[in-house]
């Protein structure tokens, strides 16, 4: 019974300590903790009170919850966490800016490597840009305070200007771009490059390596 | 009318930087005041004390000498209006007509009363042809002066202006300064932040010079723009006009204008043909 823990508890434990070695190891637990409760409870709900069993533990109406259930929610909960730790500590310790030009030196395209990079950076640009407008139209006495039927009726003053000018920066910042020989075909040389040990390149190939075995096992059911 | 009053004010952001320190401000209805200061020197976040958006975490503002600390910014938009710097930030309308009508209309006025003080705020800066465009097809420059529009339709007591010259051209600064002048002919008060010093020599009453979150200099033009503070503007990255510059070598006072100056050079006999030097007004 215990086996179906083994493995996601090590990918908790090691994400875990790489988390406090990143210092983002609350931000991390907590991130992690919010997206997957709303599954957790779900999960627990069904497993525990519909999965088939023979050890009963109580019963509430029709429902039995069984130990077979209780161990299938406990595992299903432990691979969730460790999926969303996995996914969170990429997300938080990864530039992406650093991932995009990395992708482009590998070989994605310029003009997808622009599209990725200009949307990560309009999130901040945005929020900055929403922020000026909603002064600029509360200058102008819009309520944005008051109750729910006067903020709706003040959102195409505050969403209006957003996107008429997320368009327009992105017009402009295409025409700059091609002012600059942008889409030139050939190769390009990057100014910048990101830093790659031996030992990095050493953990990514037995990380992938791992993956496999890992697949293989499954596969063969060895696993 | 309003009187601004800012006692003691001091503003600190959320990320601990700190934009004003102590600053003692009073506005009488009818003036019109220019700040100006090196960029980060506190001007805007001054002005946004002004109707509420920000909050004074050290001393208190006054609006007719009653503090204004628990009202809305909505409730203060009827006194305060504020045209931002970028048009862009604040235009959302499909007709010029619809924008200039949008102030008035959220502070109460009926759909005729605010289409009128549209039109009126249109044709004071030239922009009357216009009610029926779309303003994203208007350039820039009358962009910017829809935006002063859609603000003057609101008819507060106090108009801040937020960098009014940036982007226009000569005809567009003159147009800005005739709407000053006349908003002030009626007694309302206007505030300016610029960077323009011709502008701010020639357009205001009284000068407010910001350098790190204080006020450094406050007179008429006169005495701001006088020689021997010309180290204090120096030390907020300001320097007076080139007409002043010169005006002061040729004894012409403080705030001379261009055409001053080319008169004076002519009066004492310099080799310039007056004929080809007349300047714009």
């Amino acid at each position: 019974m215990l086996g179906g823990y083994l493995g996601p508890t090590a990918i908790i434990a090691v994400m875990l300590v790489l988390a406090v070695r990143g210092g983002v190891l609350g931000t991390i637990v907590r991130a992690s903790l919010l997206l997957t409760l709303p599954i957790a409870i779900s999960v627990v709900l069904v497993s525990v009170f519909t999965r088939a069993g023979t050890t009963v533990l109580l019963q509430i109406g029709p429902f039995d919850a069984t130990l077979e259930g209780v161990d299938f929610a406990g595992q299903t909960l432990v691979r969730l966490f460790a999926i969303s730790l996995s996914i969170g500590l990429f997300v938080l310790t990864t530039d992406p800016r650093a991932l995009v030009f990395d992708l482009e030196r590998r070989g994605l395209s310029p003009r997808a490597a622009f599209v990725a990079v200009a949307t990560i950076e309009a999130v901040p640009t945005l929020v900055e840009r929403a922020a000026v407008i909603g002064e600029s139209q509360r200058a102008r006495g819009l309520d944005t305070e008051g109750s729910l039927r006067a903020r709706l009726r003040g959102l195409l003053p505050l969403v209006g200007p957003v996107i008429l000018g997320s368009l327009t920066d992105v017009e402009e910042r295409s025409l700059a771009l091609e002012s600059r020989a942008f889409s030139r075909p050939g190769r390009r040389h990057l100014l910048w490059s990101m830093p790659d040990e031996s030992w990095q390149r050493a953990v990514r190939w037995a990380l992938g390596a791992t993956l496999v075995l890992a697949i293989v096992a499954r596969i063969t059911g060895r696993l | 009318m309003t009187s601004l009053r800012l006692e003691g004010v001091g503003f600190v952001y959320p990320d601990g930087t700190r934009a004003l320190t102590d600053v003692d401000l009073a506005i009488e209805p009818g003036e019109r005041v220019a700040i100006v200061g090196q960029n980060g020197s506190g001007k805007s976040t001054l002005v946004r004390h002004l109707n509420g958006l920000l909050r004074p975490t050290e001393g208190r503002v006054l609006h007719d000498g009653e503090d204004v600390a628990g009202r809305r910014v909505s409730a203060l938009a009827a006194r305060v209006g504020i045209v931002f710097q970028n048009p862009d930030r604040q235009i959302f309308a499909g007709k010029v007509r619809d924008e200039v009508a949008f102030g008035p209309r959220i502070l109460g006025r009926s759909a005729g009363e605010a289409q009128q003080a549209g039109l009126d705020a249109l044709t004071a800066v030239g922009l009357a042809e216009s009610i029926d465009a779309n303003p994203y097809d208007l350039g820039y420059s009358r962009r910017k002066l829809l935006a002063l529009a859609s603000v003057l339709a609101m008819g507060t007591p106090v108009l801040v202006l937020d960098e009014p010259t940036t982007g226009q051209d000569a005809r567009g600064i003159a147009r800005v300064q005739q709407v000053i002048a006349d908003v002030a002919a009626t007694g309302r008060t206007v505030i300016a932040i610029s960077h323009d010093m011709r502008f701010v020599a020639e357009t205001f009453g009284r000068v407010v010079a910001m350098g790190a979150g204080r006020v450094l200099l406050d007179g008429d033009p006169a005495k701001v723009f006088a020689e021997p503070t010309w180290p204090i503007l120096a030390s907020t990255y300001l320097e007076p006009t080139y007409a002043a510059r010169v005006g002061a070598r040729l004894a012409l006072g403080p705030t001379p204008r261009e055409q001053d100056v080319v008169d004076a050079l002519v009066r004492q006999g310099a080799a310039i043909d007056p004929e080809r030097t007349i300047l714009p007004d």
